[in-house]
């Protein structure tokens, strides 16, 4: 009995559930757009209508537990005082509400009224009875079908649910507005024409952590190089000055198998991790990799990168011709 | 009552069966536990290629898949069949060539995998002799159950012989077109059909594997052995017919939601979706028809340890049956798909429903054929909560990993950057989950420990008895009563019930595959897509070997998170060269379809060497034997014929060129290396070059396109 009852609710839960998926793609159909943005906000955040259903489903069956544990109580009751009548009333053909929905969901044959129903054939023993379908269960079926129906008109007769593409494109059309909404409320409008050595302890510490997880694998944990070049010494294949560092990071060097970053750190964060590597200038680590590219002196008063050496200016040039290619 | 016959029913073969399932389900678990922990331990293959992960982990879906469940189904399958016909098998030679062809064909796959002989198609990867054999074998059975079926003693069909009918015909149907191949040699072959028809084929053929081997013959034995186990009618004849039919007509529709925002057209999408939501009634018709089957004997139910496997088996079968179609809805697979949660979801299926079920069955069976009693029902009891402990620790920690990893996947920073733009943080997160899992795989692993000895000792302590006698009356003919339901008609014709099962489980296939094949519009051409050039196609070959497939997919979905992770999102046109697509179902690594170019060869060369040396932390396994293995180039102009015959665009007599072409490629391969400072004694001969090469490639033909335009 118990479980029957339980059985029930869970289907409750599942009609609710199913009138979700109706909302979906069938309604929009006939509805004003107005209503469009609410279905829109459900279907966005299906995912939290779907915890709300699954919320009150609990709530339900832990309600109908505490129902069943009542029910227990008075039948135990009930048999400590000696009165064996009670015993099947009080389960079986109790009145309340929730029995008579449930029996309109059920249309189950009582158990003492099952011979009635029996087919008179057995299979080795197996005797099979014919109970109607559960209208619940018939209901959910014919749902899913109209829903079903609903779901392919609405993507793909009406005109009016997007395709795959459709879908993508307005996704990154709303990502690149809220990106730059949020950056124009944000000071990160560095560029390799821009950028200057950040000095702050703070930056250098974000730098030394992003070096740490992402650069040190090819160039080593103190700029020592491995796969990669040698940082410590005064050699550089793509140009020493912060500008051309920021710019390497930014757009990689692929044939040299230094990938671009520009996907995985913003403005800020190569700058922060280009200063930071800077600060190994002249550190002589051990195992350092022999130098590599051309001498880089900076300019006495070039922190920020602003004076200019023919050094600087070949490096560049020779970048770019990278670049194009 | 009079004038009855005398006759026996075969339980000798019933008994093979379950040893066989048995045994190896012991084997097909091992396996499992073996990959999961590989997952937290790669270095656990001790730099066995045979034991590495890419190849034990389609030895572990097939073990368990035609193995365990399989032997499991022909146990069943051979005690009811027999028993609702009231008939012995038709013949005892064809059964037991069923039996010997079955567990050598599962001999065969247990060799041929770890040594990467393998197709790549998801639980078809089985190399084309093998296929043969399994068809043959298969079609045994069925000349076995119908012979069966048209000597029975009894007018109807039970409604678990419905579900075996529509088993057979869909199995053959679906295993014949998966595996419609050109051989090379005897261990290799090449699909026919090539990218996103291939993908849909795979895919109608793999969700069908699960639906016609996982699902339709073990509801069967349900309605067997769960009313002979709790003793009480079938609740709902009338639910039978409906969900029967409703069944097997919908579920072949539901394949493409594997396929969701793939480069699959919408239209084939969308089928999959809608097909899969109308799935959740007839799926639970069954469960519906199982639990209430319990009405009035709940109370056994706290006693009896098979009971409980079956109710838990049938609730796991429908929480599986929910949770399917709900993450075909679009927004929801977005979320799941490629992730760990997938794998969860299977599991509730295999442990749940087709474990805790075959378990119920030979607890129920085992002491019925060696005519004794159980050796211990506490332990039965012990099993079941160990079982039921280890379903838990198994899947939900897969829920939260799979779950979690999406999130972060998915997650970006205010100003547009991909939160966690490293993978492998996304990985390293979620290691803990794979551990709990690997131990929660081990205690279901413990549990069936137990039930083998358990059962041993009734086994011993009883007598097989091979033949069992039994009586019954001859068929009479049956005339059809006036009140009798419109059913039973087609329950006394079984040829009848073969065809309309046939006629129902082509529709769907027909309607979603044909216009795939036919209509071109559904694979627009890209101009620039070229096909791969003979080291390529070795290199390949060797990515298909090493199982690259099981943690990589090659599927850029249209999504930002991973067009800004992994670049353009995939275009079907791009993968019309691609004998068999190698889309993969499950991101344990990046994706891969826009790696071409993305890294320059040194750094693949170290990363399959070592891969902890480019990316520290990493769970791939390494290769070391790629680099040692000679590159075999024996059989490239054949792969090059096959594939030109089926429509790759090389030129006249290319084949003979094509190997000096592949040397000429690999010294360019070796020439970039050597730019790195990486220099190897017979390099350009070792297959590690050929793979180099193939990687490179992998999604680069489009950005020739897009430089044109």
């Amino acid at each position: 009995m118990k479980i029957n009852k339980t059985i029930s609710l869970f289907s409750f839960f599942l009609l609710a559930q199913f009138g979700l998926f109706g909302q979906d793609a069938a309604a929009p159909a006939p509805v004003a757009t107005a209503n469009q943005n609410l279905l829109n906000i459900t279907y966005s955040n299906f995912l939290v209508v779907l915890a709300v259903l699954v919320l009150i489903g609990v709530v339900l069956a832990g309600l109908n537990l505490v129902y069943a544990m009542l029910e227990l109580q008075k039948f135990k009751v009930a048999e400590k005082f000696g009165i064996d009548a009670v015993k099947d009333e009080s389960f079986s053909s109790s009145n309340s509400l929730w029995q008579s929905i449930s029996d309109r969901l059920w249309k189950l044959k009582p158990m003492d009224k099952e011979q009635d129903i029996d087919l008179g054939h057995e299979y080795d023993g197996i005797r099979e009875l014919d109970n109607s379908l559960p209208p619940w269960w018939l209901w959910l079926f014919y749902g899913t079908i109209i829903w079903g129906i609903g779901y392919l008109f609405y993507y793909h007769i009406s005109g009016k649910g997007p395709d795959q593409k459709t879908e993508y494109v307005a996704a990154m059309q709303a990502a690149e507005e809220q990106k730059a909404l949020f950056l124009s409320t944000q000071a990160n409008d560095i560029d390799e024409k821009s950028v200057t050595v950040a000095t702050d302890e703070a930056s250098l510490a974000a730098g030394k952590e992003i070096f740490v997880a992402n650069c040190a694998v090819c160039h080593g944990q103190n700029g020592e190089g491995l796969v990669g070049p040698n940082m410590t010494d005064k050699y550089w294949i793509h140009g020493g000055s912060i500008n051309d560092i920021f710019k390497t990071i930014k757009y990689g060097v692929p044939e040299k198998g230094m990938i671009s970053w520009q996907a995985q750190l913003n403005p800020k964060a190569i700058q922060n991790v280009a200063s930071y590597l800077l600060t190994f200038q002249g550190t002589n680590p051990p195992n350092q990799k022999a130098s590599e590219g051309e001498l880089y002196e900076p300019a006495a008063t070039t922190t920020d990168g602003s004076v200019s050496d023919p050094a600087k200016v070949e490096s560049v040039k020779k970048d770019t011709t990278v670049m194009q290619k | 009552m009079t004038n009855l016959e005398t006759f026996s029913y075969d339980n000798k073969i019933v008994r093979n069966f379950a040893i066989a399932s048995v045994v190896f389900g012991i084997i097909g678990m091992l396996v499992g536990i073996t990959a999961a922990f590989e997952l937290v331990f790669p270095s656990l293959n001790l730099g066995i290629p045979e034991i590495t992960y890419g190849r034990i982990r389609p030895l572990h879906t097939n073990a368990v898949i035609f193995a365990f469940v399989g032997n499991g189904i022909f146990t069943g399958v051979y005690y009811s069949l027999q028993r609702l016909l009231k008939t012995r098998m038709f013949s005892d030679l064809l059964s037991n060539i069923h039996f010997w062809g079955w567990q050598l064909i599962i001999l065969a796959a247990a060799i041929t995998l770890p040594l990467g002989i393998t197709s790549s198609h998801e639980y078809a990867e089985l190399e084309w002799p093998i296929d043969i054999a399994i068809a043959l074998v298969w079609v045994v059975f069925g000349i076995n159950m119908f012979g069966t079926i048209l000597k029975r003693r009894e007018n109807h069909l039970y409604v678990a012989i419905w579900f075996y009918i529509a088993t057979w015909i869909t199995v053959t149907v679906l295993h014949i077109f998966n595996n419609i191949q050109m051989p090379v040699h005897l261990f290799k072959s090449v699909y026919v059909f090539s990218g996103v028809q291939d993908a849909l084929v795979q895919w109608w053929y793999g969700h069908n594997a699960v639906a016609f081997f996982l699902t339709t013959p073990y509801l069967g034995l349900m309605y067997y052995f769960m009313p002979k186990a709790a003793n009480r009618p079938v609740y709902s004849y009338k639910l039978s017919i409906i969900h029967f039919w409703a069944l097997i007509f919908i579920y072949i529709w539901a394949g493409p939601h594997h396929l969701l925002y793939t480069s699959l057209p919408d239209w084939a999408q969308s089928l999959g979706t809608v097909f899969s939501i109308m799935l959740i009634a007839p799926s639970w018709g069954g469960m519906l028809n199982g639990l209430l089957t319990l009405r009035g004997v709940w109370d056994k139910v706290r006693t009896d340890p098979i009971l409980k496997f079956f109710v838990v088996a049938v609730t796991a079968y429908g929480m599986a049956t929910l949770e399917g179609p709900l993450l075909s809805i679009k927004s929801l697979n977005a979320i799941t798909h490629y992730t760990d949660w997938t794998v969860g979801h299977v599991h509730i299926g295999a442990l749940g429903w087709n474990g805790m079920l075959t378990f119920g069955m030979l607890y129920w069976l085992i002491p019925r054929i060696y005519g004794t009693k159980l050796y211990s029902v506490k332990l039965a009891n012990t099993h079941f909560w160990i079982g039921t402990l280890g379903i838990l620790f198994y899947a939900i920690p897969l829920y939260w990993a799979g779950w979690t990893q999406s999130l972060m996947w998915k997650q970006f920073t205010p100003d547009g950057f991909l939160q966690y733009g490293n993978f492998l943080e996304t990985v390293t997160q979620i290691l803990p989950m794979y551990m709990i899992r690997a131990i929660g795989g081990t205690i279901y692993f413990v549990g069936v420990i137990v039930m083998v000895y358990n059962l041993m000792k009734t086994a011993f302590s009883g007598k097989l008895i091979a033949n069992q006698e039994a009586q019954s009356a001859p068929r009479e003919v049956h005339v059809a009563h006036k009140n009798e339901y419109w059913h039973k008609w087609i329950e006394r014709k079984p040829i009848q019930m073969l065809i309309v099962s046939a006629v129902l489980i082509l529709i769907g296939g027909i309607v979603e595959i044909i216009p795939m094949m036919m209509i071109d519009k559904n694979v627009p051409k890209i101009a620039s897509i070229q096909p791969y050039t003979p080291l390529e196609i070795e290199g390949r070959d060797i990515y298909i070997r090493e199982g690259c497939v099981g943690c990589h997919s090659q599927m850029v979905r249209p999504f930002r998170s991973e067009t800004e992770r992994y670049g353009e999102y995939s275009k079907s046109g791009e993968y019309i060269y691609d004998r068999p697509f190698l889309w993969g179902s499950k991101r344990t690594g990046p994706d891969l379809h826009r790696v071409g170019g993305k890294y320059p060869d040194s750094w693949h060369y170290n990363h399959m060497y070592d891969p902890t040396s480019m990316a520290p932390g990493s769970i791939m396994p390494m290769y070391p034997w790629l680099f040692e293995n000679d590159l075999d180039t024996k059989y490239t102009a054949a792969k090059i014929k096959v594939h030109q015959s089926l429509g790759a665009p090389y030129p006249d007599g290319y084949a003979d060129k094509a190997v000096a072409d592949l040397q000429t490629q690999a010294k360019k391969v070796v020439a970039n290396l050597a730019k790195d400072n990486i220099k190897q004694e017979g390099i350009e001969n070792k297959e590690i070059v050929a793979l180099i090469a193939y990687l490179q490639r992998l999604g680069t033909d489009i950005k020739v396109d897009n430089q044109n335009k």
